[in-house]
């Protein structure tokens, strides 16, 4: 009984906690209950009434096809680049020892801590100080540095937590460099990187300051809402397209969330 | 008997670190051989030396009377327990256990037939669905065995693997590893800094200090007659004399061990040597007395002690013998023929 009453919260941390997550929440829901407003110029509080016609609308929308077909290939691509060199850059880092190896690991972290505005302002220059051409490509290249980034901290903290003898276990019981990466290494990270790959893929998806500096005439989804702001026609369709987004990118983090919460016990340390 | 591993002058630099320094080793078939030392040695260095996860610096080491240099660790057929076992986390034992038959291609019912059979050799039949992270330390152990043997290596190489078991556990796994290498006769080579565990396992014993193999031989030969100061101290259990001491017991003027078991307490007058009793330690078999011998210290010509720290000395007096009390004055005598001569290093 007596613990039961002392493991209850004050009343005064309660209601600090829900107004938090009121003020963090209640916005995003406010973009939901648009989506459904009769009123398409002006966002008007109350909604005049509610109707479920802006999804079709959003639905026969090309531009709005365009876009998110531009930003999944462009997340998807970012993600294959980042797990690819980010799991090389841990496997280096984490399995090696040699000169600037702390240097290398802060390099590659640096590009999340910068503000984005300068990474997008760094990439503008350096491809017209190389002659190419903003394109699908360069995209991709911006979203891949703070991408590689994600991927690697979580292919990192699962190297520093898998045993070294595995890999030697594996060679001494006669499977080569290959066979040992397939059967001990890869089942060992396959989930850091899954949940690697989709924070890069959300982070990707929803990006709008690198993006405006790397592409060219084309619009990912986020760019395409910023421009549909600024031109009052149909407002709520950009609210339907904000819905999508926000599942589309909540969904990913929410499975790497549950994927690396059970990956706490240290793979071969116990005893 | 043929040669299962030969060191000719093998040495193993980190750098300025010479962690083996020219060692020449070696072991038979189906021999239990013990690579004794304190940590940092070169004991470890050795097995991995064998396994092929290091490379000599110089020197030449032959597996079966084959060159290993450049040899990979996955060509050689050794196999090795690690000190964390190394079971794959993500493996079911009995996979962690078919692992080297999956590698060789072995068809999946025949190679979990065998890990079956491994894992009753080792007493765990049954294990086979569970995971590693669901086993005891003990159990853990033997799968690592089972996974090592399952491969018919001609050389098993043990990386102190009792080190993280409790005693009970230790002694019992102690006498199994014993029996089992008996049954297989496969050659066996453990790393340990346990002498005890080295004496009574191994059939021969190489003790290793600063890189080195400082002295190698049988188990009795290790205990009763140590080459060196070092060996005696870090064997243990022998009383480590001085020169003058040596002298004094009626030996010549050269360090020497003399095991507790060989002196005898007798009254002070005509001893050899003289004391006060600091400690007794019951033994069952006997009580270990410790003599203070810094109450009469030797002294030189001129009448200064020779010794700062006066050696304690350790004598164990047979069960059903009188035992003198704590803080009495006795006298030491020991035959000298018990006396054994050693180097200083």
């Amino acid at each position: 009984m007596r613990s039961d009453r002392e493991s209850r919260a004050p009343l005064g941390l309660k209601l600090a906690a829900a107004g938090g997550l009121l003020f963090l929440h209640v916005p995003i829901l406010l973009i939901f209950v648009y989506a459904f407003t009769t009123e398409d110029r002006s966002y008007q509080w109350p909604p005049p009434g509610l109707t479920a016609k802006w999804l079709s609308v959003t639905w026969n929308r090309p531009d709005v096809w365009e876009a998110l077909g531009l930003s999944v290939r462009v997340a998807a691509i970012s993600t294959v680049i980042a797990i690819v060199l980010g799991t090389l850059c841990a496997a280096a880092v984490s399995r090696t020892r040699f000169f600037g190896r702390e240097a290398v690991s802060l390099l590659v972290i640096l590009p999340i801590a910068l503000p984005g505005i300068i990474t997008g302002i760094a990439l503008r220059s350096a491809f017209s100080l190389a002659d190419i051409p903003f394109s699908f490509w360069t995209i991709v290249l911006g979203h891949a540095t703070f991408c590689v980034v994600v991927v690697y901290n979580n292919a990192v903290a699962r190297f520093r937590r898998t045993s070294g003898s595995l890999i030697e276990a594996s060679m001494d019981l006669g499977a080569d460099g290959f066979q040992t990466f397939r059967h001990v290494v890869l089942p060992n990270i396959a989930t850091a990187l899954l949940a690697g790959g989709m924070l890069a893929f959300a982070l990707s998806f929803d990006e709008v300051i690198v993006t405006t500096f790397t592409a060219g005439q084309q619009a990912t989804l986020p760019i395409w809402m910023l421009e549909e702001l600024v031109r009052p026609r149909q407002r709520p369709v950009t609210n339907v397209v904000a819905m999508v987004v926000v599942l589309v990118t909540f969904l990913p983090i929410l499975a790497a969330y549950y994927l690396t919460r059970d990956g706490d016990r240290i793979a071969g340390a116990g005893k | 008997m043929r040669t299962a591993v030969a060191f000719s002058n093998v040495s193993r630099h980190f750098g300025a670190v010479r962690a083996v320094d020219g060692v020449d080793l070696e072991i038979a078939e189906g021999e239990f051989f013990a690579m004794l030392g304190p940590s940092g040695s070169g004991k470890t260095t050795c097995l991995r030396l064998i396994a092929g996860f290091e490379q000599p610096t110089s020197g030449h080491i032959e597996i079966f009377g084959e060159t290993a240099e450049g040899v990979p660790p996955y060509r050689r057929s050794v196999n090795t327990v690690f000190q964390d076992y190394a079971l794959f986390p993500h493996l079911s034992v009995a996979d962690n256990v078919a692992y080297g038959p999956m590698i060789r291609g072995v068809a999946k019912a025949e190679r979990l037939k065998a890990a079956e059979e491994a894992l009753a050799l080792v007493r765990l039949p049954g294990f086979g669905h569970r995971r590693p992270s669901q086993l005891s330390g003990g159990q853990r152990q033997r799968v690592a065995l089972a996974r090592a043997l399952i491969n018919k290596p001609k050389v098993l190489l043990l990386d102190e693997p009792l080190g993280a078991l409790d005693l009970k556990l230790r002694e019992h796994m102690q006498d199994e590893l014993k029996v089992l290498q008996r049954t297989l006769g496969i050659t066996f080579v453990f790393v340990t800094h346990d002498q005890g565990e080295a004496l009574s396992m191994a059939d021969r014993v190489a003790v290793f200090n600063h890189g080195r193999i400082v002295q190698i031989g049988s188990p009795e030969d290790i205990y009763q007659r140590p080459r060196t100061r070092f060996v005696a101290d870090f064997v243990g259990s022998s009383n480590i004399l001085p020169p003058d001491y040596t002298k004094a017991f009626g030996g010549g003027a050269n360090w020497a061990s003399l095991r507790p078991e060989a002196m005898r307490i007798v009254a002070t007058e005509g001893a050899a040597m003289t004391g006060k009793i600091t400690g007794l330690r019951y033994l069952g078999a006997g009580t270990r007395v410790t003599v203070e011998t810094g109450v009469v210290p030797p002294t030189d010509e001129r009448g200064a002690p020779l010794h700062e720290m006066a050696p304690l000395l350790v004598v164990q007096v047979p069960a059903g013998q009188p035992v003198p009390a704590e803080g009495e004055l006795v006298g030491l005598v020991c035959a000298p023929a018990d006396l054994h001569a050693m180097a200083e290093r």
